[in-house]
């Protein structure tokens, strides 16, 4: 039952809070963000107890891949279709679980000094919903219920991106960040198609273990892929998630640290038996999460608000996360997914409460100086960079260079896979420099009123910074043993991973060196570009694409075709109606008559058998 | 003197049933258009005795029977009819009620 009390227990909150929240609406009175608040924070504090408490239990059970499962009721059942709900922890999903259940209950608290003027019941209403959805996603025991967890949290996330709907802009980054999911989505109900047809069963267990036809395999691990880069914000659907910054700096913290971009991870990890029977799948994964990573870290460089540099640092940091799945080390790349779950929380959460000390200003040329004023906000998030730098002994050093090392020496490796996440490294190490050094260092740049009450955030707001700052120091010892265990396990190269560390920290240091250089001194201010111009490219191309196949039907084939169809049948009626209106007289002499000689035709067609009435 | 013959009723019955449509078909006043439906209905009437005894059955009788019934309730109703049209409208002349016309 624990399980199932972990998924419900957000569930139970979501409920409270809407209730709450109408409850007040009714009343005419604004709902107390610290009420609604603690109610969502403690059903994630208790959802995250109930999931140590399952991680146990899994621990001390016996066998190779120890599972818990729990089933509740059949879900569908027709014909050949049988699909249980029901939810399965193993060890993949319990690392999800604990990272969703933790570091979503330390940013549910956050939220409420981060949301205490300008928050509502609402708000906790949907992290929980998108919470709940989340561990559906994680826990489902088939690909169906996955599912229904893959679009819950593209809904909560588009509710929440869109939480300040007030602002145009929001609205539309959430319908961006929607509509690019969903081409994703489209992915993962084909994969469902063909698993159903091929291997007869949506059952997450029972596909893993599926041998599929090569050519199949390989349709269903790209229509997999295609689904995850969505999600993950991948090459070629990502441009979502820069956007998606327009919602409440916690969300951003939540959506895209813990939860809704790892789901891509999870589900290639979870398939990945599947995924791996296709070389090819493998390759274009590499390739394009080693692209991506490339791609992300090149743009962070270029931008100016605090939140898109992290933005697309996330992406940058899927991207690593993509190729240690391209190249057969799944478990690297979940590993991963941990430690930059602490991390990158700590990071969002540090920008936010930087952006909070300043009034909502968030323009990295506009800050400085602010290591004296924050100084919790400074050390916790220094914790941060040094993680997201992998500089020893933060987490990301371990699963970073993991990544690395497996990029070289695992069964699917290339040496222009490591190449690139190199040279993404070394890029990640100048611009977390960049952004580090521009708000805490140098003189202060805030304009007079912004500048007048910097104030450091509230101990509500601090704690989680200061917890996760630990989770980011310690969190890779965890994963220190396998990390040693792989790296002797396979004898494809003879790279040492000491190698890999060395020139690892060597990456770091001269990024960091770069970076610390060109931003110390006098500052230019840099305008925030976008070297790819994705977000054009595709205006132009797909946009354009759209809106002119939409014209073409919108004049041939609605004007020229359809809207012809009803004129000549609207013609039709009118002119029919026009010719019998002159037979209503009014006069009722006059239908007599006319009864009269049609009674009389009558007759005459009996009696003289016309038309065969006669016989 | 020659007997009433069958055919000779079905001419007369034809000549009021014929009257009766005419004066329908032609006259303006709504009383007498009642008037000449009362006749068609009594020109039929007719025929049904004619063709009773030229078939030796007494169904024609029966029909008869129904029919005087119906037709003291037609012109009961159609009368009143008249009475509140003509209230309304202050008028009986068919011609001028033509209000369900467009």
């Amino acid at each position: 039952m624990i399980i199932t009390l972990l998924v419900f227990l957000p569930l139970l909150g979501f409920a409270l809070n809407a209730f709450y929240h109408f409850n007040s609406a009714a009343r005419k009175r604004e709902p107390s963000v610290w009420v609604a608040g603690l109610i969502a924070s403690s059903a994630m504090v208790a959802a995250f107890v109930c999931a140590l408490i399952a991680w146990a239990r899994l621990k001390g059970s016996a066998g190779v891949g120890p599972v818990l499962e729990e089933s509740l009721f059949s879900w569908m059942n027709l014909g050949a279709l049988h699909v249980e709900f029901g939810y399965r922890f193993d060890r993949l999903s319990a690392a999800f679980t604990l990272v969703i259940t933790g570091v979503g209950a330390l940013i549910h608290f956050y939220s409420i000094g981060y949301m205490e003027n300008r928050g509502s019941a609402r708000y906790f209403c949907y992290l929980n919903l998108f919470c709940f959805m989340m561990l559906n996603l994680v826990l489902g025991s088939s690909l169906p219920q996955v599912f229904l967890g893959w679009e819950g949290v593209g809904l909560a996330s588009y509710l929440l991106i869109g939480f300040w709907s007030k602002e145009m802009a929001n609205i539309a980054a959430a319908q961006k960040a929607f509509l690019m999911n969903r081409i994703g989505d489209l992915g993962l109900l084909f994969a469902m198609f063909i698993a159903f047809k091929f291997a007869g069963t949506l059952d997450l267990a029972r596909l893993a273990g599926f041998e599929f036809r090569p050519d199949v395999a390989t349709v269903f691990g790209l229509l997999i892929f295609l689904a995850c880069t969505g999600k993950s914000a991948q090459i070629p659907l990502f441009t979502w998630l820069p956007d998606a910054m327009a919602g409440p700096t916690p969300v951003s913290a939540l959506i895209h640290a813990a939860t809704m971009v790892t789901s891509g991870i999870y589900l290639l990890a979870r398939l990945n038996p599947v995924i791996s029977q296709s070389t090819t799948v493998l390759l274009v994964i590499s390739a394009v999460g080693a692209a991506t990573a490339l791609m992300a870290a090149i743009t962070a460089c270029f931008q100016s608000d605090i939140k898109k540099v992290l933005a697309y640092s996330t992406i940058s940091q899927l991207g690593f996360m993509f190729a240690a799945c391209g190249v057969g080390a799944a478990e690297a790349g979940v590993f991963h997914v941990v430690t930059h779950a602490f991390f990158k929380a700590l990071l969002f959460l540090g920008a936010g409460s930087v952006i909070h000390a300043l009034s909502g200003t968030q323009d990295v040329f506009k800050m400085g100086g602010l290591r004296k004023r924050l100084p919790f906000t400074f050390w916790t998030f220094t914790a941060g960079w040094a993680a997201i730098l992998g500089l020893f002994p933060f987490s990301g050093f371990f699963s970073k260079d993991m990544i690395l090392h497996e990029a070289l020496v695992a069964a699917h490796g290339n040496p222009w896979v490591f190449g690139v996440l190199a040279f993404s490294a070394l890029l990640t190490a100048f611009y977390m420099t960049r952004l580090y050094v521009l708000v805490f260092f140098g003189e202060s740049r805030l304009s007079e009123e912004a500048g007048s009450h910097v104030h450091e955030s509230p101990l509500v707001m601090i704690l989680p910074l200061v917890i996760l700052a630990v989770a980011s120091l310690a969190g890779g010892w965890f994963g220190v043993p396998v990390h040693l265990e792989t790296a002797h396990g396979e004898g494809a190269s003879s790279v040492s991973p000491a190698v890999i560390m060395a020139l690892s920290l060597l990456i770091a240091g001269v990024g960091a060196f770069l970076g610390y250089r060109k931003y110390s001194g006098t500052i230019q201010v840099e305008a925030t570009k976008d070297p790819f111009r994705v977000d054009e490219f595709y205006g132009a191309v797909v946009g354009r694409g759209v809106k002119s196949l939409a014209s073409f039907f919108g004049r041939y084939l609605e004007d020229g075709f359809f809207q012809k169809i009803l004129q000549v049948s609207g013609a039709a009626v009118d002119l029919g109606g026009n010719l019998f209106k002159t037979v209503q007289t009014g006069s009722a002499q006059g239908y007599l008559l006319m009864m009269v000689l049609a009674l009389l035709g009558l007759m005459f067609g009996l009696v003289f058998g016309v038309n065969g009435y006669g016989n | 003197m020659t007997m009433l013959e069958p055919w000779m009723m079905l001419v007369v019955s034809l000549v009021i049933f014929g009257v009766g449509l005419f004066g329908l078909l032609v006259r303006k006043n709504l009383l007498v258009m009642l008037m000449c439906v009362e006749l068609m209905l009594n020109g039929v009437n007719l025929s049904f005795v004619a063709f009773s005894k030229i078939h030796n059955s007494l169904d024609g009788h029966l029909a008869v029977l129904f029919v005087m019934t119906v037709a003291a309730a037609e012109s009961a109703v159609g009368l009143g009819l008249v009475i509140a049209l003509f209230r309304t409208l202050k008028t009986v002349d068919s011609d001028q009620i033509q209000i369900l016309r467009d």
